[in-house]
């Protein structure tokens, strides 16, 4: 394993180590600031961020999957179930060479 | 004198009784949530091999960081780029909802030691977190045993998945093609219902996601574009609530 690979472990440890000691510790009070709004709506956002980033600039077949595991999602509100039928879904149009 | 001491030994006693009762009960209420995370964590291991992690680099990764989609985002944002800085910061910023998840578990974490509060936040996770909270929604007494209980059952279950994932990973050939790394979309997708808090998210969300769609589109980084989405998602969100507490 090399360098970057032992940073990256290092970098993500300690960042998700220090987040929870400053949730620890100075969470009661962002929590009760005027700013307690961020804690709830980040979550959300950083999620549709990511499924945006993902689908940028990608074939047809996967914003038709995306669009197929939206559905099952709103339907089932199941993480699991979701990924299933994504991937089925995604594996399938790339099969028949959509 | 003795009666005391033998009164006190006999508290201390079925405190720590109560305490391994919790604890176990914790254990078992997680399972069904661990098999979820399980699958979860195979397809991770998968992934990050083909990344090129040899397996014990997933454990301990899992082991260490423990801490689910941030693993999948920076693991995957690293493929792209290997820009560890990058990688790490969108990886973190997912985890940002820890300081709200942690801060709420002041009661329960109350009366027990630095270095076994430095534990129990280490093991929370959303699974174990939202099942102690709801558990302790309908008992009062439910406490941080619970909670440590249901933990390690994730820690352990989520590092000896990912391993196995890493294991079957570098023996496989490349399974992007098929749809290995959708499943994480569709995870994301799926995620993003369970976050949707109804129509006040709609406009801060459509900013997020047409931004990091613009920013990738032209070249950005998709750590940075991650990021910039989520900051143009908050400023809409501050100017909505503003503009609401006004008219109000």
């Amino acid at each position: 394993m090399t360098f970057p690979f032992w940073m990256l472990i290092v970098v993500l440890a300690v960042a998700a180590l220090s987040i929870r000691v400053l949730g620890l510790f100075a969470g009661d009070a962002i929590k009760s600031s005027q700013y307690s709004w961020v804690l709830d709506d980040l979550p959300g956002l950083i999620v549709v961020s990511l499924v945006a980033s993902s689908l940028a600039g990608q074939s047809v077949e996967t914003w038709i999957a995306a669009g197929i595991a939206l559905v099952v999602a709103y339907l089932s509100n199941h993480v699991i179930l979701t990924m299933c039928v994504g991937v089925a879904v995604y594996g399938g149009l790339v099969w028949v060479g959509f | 004198m003795l009666s005391h001491k033998a009164d006190f030994d006999s508290l201390i006693y079925h405190r720590t009784v109560l305490n391994w009762l919790f604890m176990k009960h914790g254990a078992v209420a997680i399972l069904p949530l661990a098999a979820g995370a399980a699958l979860y964590g195979f397809a991770f291991g998968l992934l990050a091999a083909q990344v090129g992690f040899p397996w014990w680099g997933v454990a301990l990764m899992s082991g260490v960081v423990h801490a689910g989609s941030s693993q999948i985002v920076a693991v995957e944002q690293f493929a792209g780029t290997s820009a560890v800085v990058g990688a790490a910061l969108a990886g973190a910023a997912l985890n940002l909802r820890y300081i709200g998840i942690v801060a709420s578990l002041s009661d329960v974490l109350s009366g027990l030691s630095l270095r076994m509060k430095l534990l129990a936040i280490h093991i929370t996770g959303d699974e174990n977190w939202a099942l102690t909270m709801t558990e302790r929604a309908k008992n009062p007494a439910i406490r941080a045993s619970f909670l440590i209980g249901s933990g390690l059952v994730m820690i352990t279950v989520w590092t000896i998945s990912t391993t196995l994932g890493a294991v079957a990973g570098a023996t496989l050939p490349n399974l992007e093609q098929f749809g290995l790394g959708f499943a994480f979309t569709a995870a994301f997708i799926a995620m993003a219902r369970g976050l949707w808090r109804g129509a006040p998210n709609l406009l801060p969300w459509a900013m997020s996601f047409a931004i990091t769609v613009c920013a990738v589109t032209v070249g950005a980084p998709k750590a940075y574009a991650i990021v910039a989405g989520a900051v143009c998602g908050l400023v809409i969100s501050h100017f909505h609530r503003t503009k609401k507490e006004r008219v109000a």
